[in-house]
């Protein structure tokens, strides 16, 4: 009993310190003007009527409870309740506590908005939910016990281990059904399926760009060209390895040689979209393998820094004035012209997103063949243990050089790409941040796959463009949701399968005394 | 790496099966470094440091542009920024040392720091002590209220190290190396988000009381021309200089430091011998955050201004002086952290090249040391396992 208030207890204080976390960066209010819009309203200015931000406590409420009831569900039903109480009543004082400080910066008037920059002091009546202070804290305690109750009472009326039960049978009906179409489309007629399957995935994104509007057009071409720099980033890390951090560099050669080639500033040479493209690719890898060249001995963390430190060094040049002449500086380069097919200019986005699909196409293909062949499994092995790779025969400088090169390539592609749709780049859009959304986006989906690359730029580049309310609060749930990815899942959405060497069944008795060769 | 301050404790306590090891990495490494490396890395070396040499040669024999009070003035600001470098960069050599991880958020951990000696200054400047004529706290105790804003921002930093330690880092420390670099990362970002969200993206200007007035100094004539060494500039330095020097002393001889380097050394054989290693690791990051949050307070007495960002570049420069030194070093970053400072900030004259490109110059030291020594200027021979 005694250890079990004194979690719950624990639970109260990290979720009140949360709680007035999300108050001093204004996340309430934010929630309350979401509430607001759902339910109608459609314009609910800075600050949301008091009803919602009642709403929003009471949801935080439900989270405590719901929080200080995991994993509990042995507990009877005394226990549940005593729990729920303790932590939400931890909480709701912490809170209550922030509010009464909030209170006497409103009585006594003073400026705290230097220091916490959300502190107005109409922000802080809005907390208060517009009473009087004693009863804006009442009714915040009151909310937050009232929705921790709730979570608690709904935990005991449905009993939640029962919903879980069930909800593991479903998963498992979904497992099995899930095996069954696979065995469908591996099975006698798996050449039909997949040209059915193709041809469906194919009308579909033919016929779906052009109902789009543009700014849906936009958004997917920026997830295109996120997965073209997922499966190239997933080459060097998914598949060899090597943590790359400096990513983007190779993004911002391609995109610059896209501009240099093809911009009236500042050479005015307008070679054309595809051969500046195919240059941009190969500058690309070709500056992959140089810096490869020296580092190749490094691993793990020091490559990664090393890379980083690469990436800054392309990003301050492109920056400085030094190279103002060739580069265009810190102002970037304009006009970029588009690209011509057969006679027919691109102008419009839905051009751009077939683009992006064949460019996505070519890239997935590509990484699958790689990953299946001599090449792919000599880069597994590297994965696995370079000692042993190389004390296996395999050339692991040569290896890890041709990752890093194929890597730079479709970067390089994805940047020429970009610089053509956006007609703009600077050195700014190539900064470590970019690195680091890519390598996220691949870790988050699940790394070495296809799949996961493609759910992972839909999660990291997709959703923030959906969720447009949350944009302050973008990045920050980007960080935590890293750690808690790291934490909780740390092999991503889709893990990727370990191929496996599947004996012959006829032979499989003669072959056992002889040696089975692994390669080819 | 007989240096015995090395902070992984090698030489004596090696035994046969970790020398075997260390020969069999000493022949692979060999072995993957002959080919086309063995020709390469030493010409590569040999033309960087022949131009470095002419370039040298231009700038100070033949061209002359600068005189020695020029020079001068770029040692003192080198000497300045390289102490609070080689602050942050044992924040990255302690956790390195013991749990060969890149804390990629330790920037940010400095970052609170800077806020917290910002607020208190702030805060301060609003107590009003009545008199003649009347003033306020910071100004009528300036030194009380310096050592408290040092307190405060070491505190906020230390507690902020060790949660993250706890959140971020702890569940992570069985998992494979990729793992806790990318919570790393996903912390520095919250970090610097959450700063954002808080304090609001604008600059602020720090408000140090009028004893250490930005700008003011002590003048020394050099060439005929004045050279300014700045009150803040000597305040920061020498407060540098005794942190790192007190640092040295509590992990050479307390009983925490002793701790330190065992669990540096074999967490496992430490926690046989009787060592907490999880305290201990708490106590790292502990020890590392409060030095950041000492470096952030510093940074914004001397430089003047903070903002969400302000962590990152030095973040990243000090983990380049912790590499320069030897990371898991304790001496090789504090001699990183000041190479780096004074490179940084003379070497761009010296080459002749523009001063933007000075950010470009260390990244560029980052690499070649990697490429060339990676055990850095004092550190040892590293293991496979390290690497």
């Amino acid at each position: 009993m005694k250890t079990l208030i004194r979690q719950s207890i624990r639970t109260g204080v990290t979720f009140g310190i949360v709680q007035i976390f999300f108050i001093l960066i204004a996340f309430n209010s934010m929630i309350g003007i979401m509430l607001a819009k759902i339910s109608g309203i459609k314009n609910p200015g800075e600050i949301p009527a008091p009803k919602f931000l009642i709403a929003y406590t009471l949801l935080m409420g439900l989270w405590v409870g719901i929080a200080a009831l995991r994993k509990k569900s042995e507990l009877s039903a005394g226990q549940k309740i005593l729990a729920g109480f303790s932590a939400s009543l931890t909480s709701a004082v912490l809170v209550g506590l922030l509010e009464v400080v909030m209170t006497i910066i409103l009585v006594n008037k003073v400026f705290v908005r230097d220091f916490l920059t959300v502190l107005s002091f109409d922000f802080i009546k809005a907390t208060l939910f517009g009473m009087t202070p004693a009863t804006g804290i009442l009714v915040t305690i009151g909310c937050i016990l009232l929705g921790s109750l709730a979570a608690v009472g709904l935990n005991i009326l449905f009993n939640l281990h029962a919903v879980q039960e069930h909800w593991k049978k479903d998963m498992a009906f979904l497992k099995s059904l899930g095996e069954k179409f696979q065995y469908i489309v591996r099975g006698k007629y798996h050449l039909l399926w997949q040209i059915v399957g193709i041809s469906i995935l194919a009308v579909a994104v033919i016929l779906i760009p052009m109902k789009w509007g543009s700014y849906w057009n936009y958004v997917f071409g920026t997830v295109g060209l996120y997965v073209i720099l997922g499966l190239g980033l997933n080459i060097v890390v998914g598949l060899s390895g090597q943590l790359v951090l400096g990513y983007i560099a190779f993004f911002a050669i391609g995109a610059y040689t896209m501009a240099l080639l093809n911009a009236p500033e500042p050479h005015n040479l307008m070679w054309g979209f595809w051969p500046a493209l195919l240059l941009g690719v190969i500058l690309a890898a070709l500056s992959g393998l140089l810096l490869g060249l020296p580092i190749m001995r490094l691993r793990g963390d020091y490559l990664a820094i090393v890379t980083l430190g690469f990436g800054e060094i392309i990003r301050i040049l492109l920056k400085s004035d030094v190279l103002t002449n060739f580069t265009g500086g810190p102002r970037g380069i304009q006009n970029i012209q588009g690209p011509n097919l057969f006679g027919r200019p691109f102008n419009s986005e839905v051009d751009f997103v077939y683009l992006i699909i064949a460019g996505v196409i070519l890239a997935s293909f590509v990484y699958n063949r790689l990953q299946q062949s001599r090449t792919g499994r000599a880069w597994l092995a590297i994965r696995e243990d370079e000692t042993v790779a190389r004390a296996s025969g395999v050339d692991t400088i040569k290896y890890k050089l041709l990752a890093l090169a194929i890597g730079a390539a479709f970067a390089g592609l994805a940047g020429g790409i970009y610089a053509s749709r956006n007609q703009f780049t600077g050195p700014d859009e190539h900064a470590l941040m970019a690195s680091i959304n890519v390598l996220s986006l691949i870790i988050v989906g699940g790394m070495g796959n296809i799949p996961g690359t493609i759910l992972g730029a839909f999660t990291l580049k997709g959703l923030p463009e959906i969720l447009r309310e949350f944009a302050n609060f973008r990045l920050l749930a980007f960080g935590a949701l890293l750690v808690f990815m790291m934490i909780a899942r740390p092999e991503g959405l889709i893990p990727s399968h370990r191929p496996k060497y599947n004996e012959p069944k006829e032979a499989s008795t003669n072959l056992k005394d002889k040696e089975v060769p692994h390669d080819k | 790496m007989n240096d015995p301050s090395s902070l992984p404790l090698t030489p004596k306590g090696k035994n046969n099966l970790q020398t075997n090891t260390n020969t069999a990495v000493k022949k692979i490494q060999t072995f993957q470094n002959s080919k086309f490396m063995k020709l390469l890395r030493p010409i590569l070396g040999v033309v960087v440091s022949l131009y470095i040499v002419f370039r040298l040669y231009q700038v100070l024999v033949v061209q002359h542009e600068y005189g020695a009070d020029t020079w001068t003035r770029l040692l003192i600001s080198g000497l300045i920024i390289g102490g609070v470098y080689a602050l942050i960069a044992i924040g990255y050599t302690l956790v390195y040392g013991i749990l060969f991880m890149i804390n990629f958020a330790h920037g940010e951990v400095m970052m609170f720091g800077a806020y917290a000696g910002l607020f208190a200054f702030w805060g301060f400047k609003l107590i009003n002590i009545p008199g003649d004529p009347p003033t306020n706290f910071l100004n009528a105790y300036p030194i009380i209220a310096i050592i408290l804003a040092f307190l405060i921002g070491m505190t906020v930093a230390a507690s902020l190290g060790y949660f993250l330690e706890k959140i971020a880092y702890r569940p992570l420390r069985k998992a494979p190396r990729l793992v806790p670099l990318i919570s790393a990362i996903g912390a520095s970002i919250f970090l610097q988000n959450a700063a954002m969200l808080l304090f609001s993206p604008q600059l602020r200007d720090v408000t140090n009381p009028d004893i250490l007035r930005r700008g003011a100094g002590w003048t020394i004539v050099i060439n005929g021309s004045n050279v300014i060494l700045p009150y803040t500039g000597v305040f920061t330095f020498v407060l540098s200089i005794l942190l790192l020097v007190g640092l040295y002393i509590l992990v050479r001889k307390s009983k925490l430091g002793r701790a330190m380097r065992a669990t540096a050394l074999d967490k496992k054989t430490a926690a046989l011998m009787g060592v907490d290693v999880d305290s201990t690791i708490s106590r790292t990051f502990i020890i590392s955050g409060a030095l950041a949050g000492a470096a952030g307070v510093m940074w914004g007495i001397h430089n003047g201004l903070v903002y969400y960002f302000v962590g990152f570049i030095p973040g990243i420069k000090a983990f380049t002086a912790a590499v320069l030194g030897g990371i898991g070093n304790i001496p090789g970053a504090m001699v990183g952290g000041l190479i780096l400072g004074i490179v940084e900030s003379m070497g761009p004259a010296a080459l002749g090249i523009d001063f933007q490109l000075k950010d470009v110059l260390s990244f560029l030291i980052l690499i070649f040391v990697l490429t060339f020594r990676p055990s850095g200027l004092l550190g040892e021979v590293l293991s496979e396992e390290k690497v």
